[in-house]
């Protein structure tokens, strides 16, 4: 990495590669620890007779694998999202849930709670599925208020984003204090982090989506970099701003809400993963969108498994960790790149 | 031939009128500087040239075409243009914000060619900001950072520039700097430069017209010497002053309320044979 020389096909190629050959060996090395520790050995050797259990590798492929996976994915899709509202929105404080996706989500998970509703939707429970939904409307309610006050309105759109998740977080509360406290809490700690999931069907699918969001993303990179620096340069300089913003902040909000979906709101990630990338990086987003999305990943893979370890055998929320951990992280990486190339890389 | 062909064009924003019926042509390879007072418009127009905002009434035709009938892609073939002083949010490197200008003719996978960068070194040379290609944008002084953004604009490899208020932050050295810049530019390059501009005197240097726009809709344009005539100026800035010609290029001197007027009437109107510069001030 050279700091200001511009990117070629191949340093991306070798960065991205070394990248997630990182993610597979902290991947692997996770899967390895928690209040067990797990040999790799043990996993994969005979239980003895056919009908004994085998623990290391029952936990190994039912509880940690699916538990890492999980991670990567929701951890890979907040860093994008957070790299592209960064980016739309030309504010380096914006993270996934700047436009009331979370008070959409927790709007949505506290109804589907209230309403007592029991059934599942692709192994998804009913929390899940109207937190999906409340996180999308939310974004398209934003989005659409924010476009009433000018095409490229940015000011328009983050003030729409405030005002509908200061209202939601009020309905939120007005529910809480109505809602019988078993439901609030296990709604609540629902929406705190939540990194179980054993169904390989909903890993696959929330994967695949995931990863078409991120490679869609990354074919708008060039486009990304332009409107970094507002709409009507971008527009000049031969960009369509509609189509490109449009796009972007669709993949952007479809992702996040379906790692919300997947494991309830996850703070810190979107917002310190896609700095501490640009800052040693650089701020290309041909190459911020796919080490992010390798290095969201990496981090959340790791708060995950501080947090089942650390006061085991409770387990803490993940957004706990990420916040414990990844705001120091952020610090030293602050300290040490505003030294060589300044804030944001100036 | 006109490059530029503005027929009977109005704007507004809600009730208000900002333009209206104005008509112009550009030449290719001209020089225009766009002048007049705060509110005129002229900011508004060059939006309206770059295609950003749409015309209440008229037409703007762009090499022969209707500003309209082109594509968000194939404007930007045509005009490139460089606003106001701007930062940018992040630490984009000079060499990455020129490259930028090639973005529409990127390949598949999201890369520049080496035409793309060849095209980039030759920006970068004109503009003397290849010396400093790899350092961020946001740690240039101001007058540097226009010059990136000249060279962007340049890197876009069109025929006509837009600048709106490219020097307004800038110290005077950087003033001319970046006049000197664009004035190659027109010369050596054949571009049409189109530049809103408060400083008159500096854009009567080196414009060919000036379109001076004034409030109540009124404007001029013409050759520099013909519109930089004391009774027009002071009557669409609304301020007073005076015109005059050193080293043969007009200009005009405002006088405010209390400026030292000490000894107009005895001001030349043509510079002396034996020191051009002696001006009595």
């Amino acid at each position: 990495m050279s700091a200001g020389e511009p990117l070629t096909a191949k340093k991306l190629a070798a960065t991205i590669v070394s990248a997630i050959v990182i993610m597979l060996i902290v991947m692997f090395a996770c899967s390895l620890v928690g209040p067990r520790v797990i040999s790799f050995k043990a996993v994969f050797s005979p239980a003895g007779p056919v009908e004994a259990i085998n623990p290391d590798y029952e936990i190994f492929v039912h509880v940690r694998l699916p538990r890492i996976i999980l991670a990567c994915l929701v951890g890979a899709a907040l860093a994008c999202s957070g790299v592209v509202f960064q980016a739309l929105l030309r504010n380096p404080l914006a993270d996934p849930y700047i436009l009331g996706i979370s008070s959409g989500a927790g709007l949505g998970a506290i109804v589907a709670v209230i309403s007592g509703l029991n059934w599942t939707l692709w192994g998804r429970s009913p929390i899940a599925v109207f937190a999906f939904v409340g996180a999308l409307g939310t974004v398209w309610l934003v989005w659409f208020i924010g476009r009433t006050t000018g095409r490229s309105n940015v000011t328009g759109l983050l003030l729409a984003g405030v005002v509908v998740n200061a209202f939601f977080s009020a309905v939120i509360m007005f529910l809480t204090s109505v809602a019988k406290s078993q439901d609030v809490h296990s709604t609540i700690f629902w929406l705190m982090g939540n990194m179980t999931e054993e169904d390989f069907f909903v890993l696959w699918v929330g994967a695949g989506s995931v990863l078409a969001g991120i490679v869609g993303l990354f074919y708008i990179s060039p486009q990304l970099n332009a409107l970094s620096f507002g709409a009507d340069d971008a527009r000049s300089m031969g960009v369509n701003t509609a189509r490109t913003q449009m796009i972007a902040f669709a993949i952007a909000a479809a992702i996040t809400a379906v790692a919300v979906s997947l494991s309830g709101l996850v703070g810190f990630v979107g917002l310190v993963v896609p700095h501490g990338v640009r800052l040693v990086f650089g701020p290309d987003h041909r190459q911020l969108l796919p080490v992010s999305a390798v290095a969201g990943a990496i981090f959340l893979v790791a708060a995950d498994t501080l947090a089942r370890t650390v006061v085991a055998p409770a387990q803490l929320p993940v957004g706990v960790v990420t916040a414990i951990v990844g705001g120091p992280f952020f610090l030293i990486l602050l300290v040490k790149y505003t030294r060589r190339v300044g804030w944001l890389g100036k | 031939m006109s490059i530029i062909e503005v027929s009977d064009l109005s704007f507004g924003y809600s009730e208000a009128e900002v333009l209206q019926g104005l008509s112009f042509k550009v030449e290719q390879g001209c020089f225009l500087a766009i002048a007049g007072p705060n509110g005129a418009g002229k900011s508004t127009l060059l939006n309206l040239l770059s295609g950003i905002l749409r015309p209440k009434a008229g037409t703007i035709r762009i090499a022969g075409a209707a500003i309209e009938s082109y594509s968000v892609e194939a404007l930007a073939e045509k005009i490139a243009v460089v606003r106001q002083e701007f930062v940018p949010v992040f630490g984009f490197s000079v060499i990455e914000t020129v490259l930028m200008a090639r973005t529409p003719y990127f390949g598949r996978m999201g890369f520049e060619s080496k035409t793309d960068r060849e095209i980039v070194r030759l920006a970068l040379e004109a503009t003397d900001t290849a010396q400093f290609s790899s350092r961020r944008v946001a740690s240039l002084s101001g007058g540097e950072r226009q010059r990136v953004f000249i060279a962007r604009a340049l890197a876009q490899n069109t025929a006509i520039l837009l600048l709106d208020e490219p020097t307004s932050f800038l110290d005077l050295k950087h003033q001319v700097d970046i006049y000197d810049v664009l004035k190659a530019a027109q010369l050596e390059k054949g571009k049409t430069i189109v530049l809103v501009t408060h400083d008159i005197n500096l854009a009567a240097q080196y414009a060919d017209e000036i379109l001076l726009l004034g409030v109540g809709r009124s404007y001029h344009i013409g050759p520099v010497d013909d519109i930089l005539k004391t009774s027009r100026i002071e009557k669409v800035f609304s301020v007073k002053g005076f015109t005059g010609r050193v080293r043969n290029q007009s200009f005009f001197l405002p006088l405010g309320k209390f400026a030292k007027d000490r000894g107009a009437a005895q001001m030349p109107m043509q510079p002396r044979k034996s020191n051009p510069d002696n001006f009595p001030c």
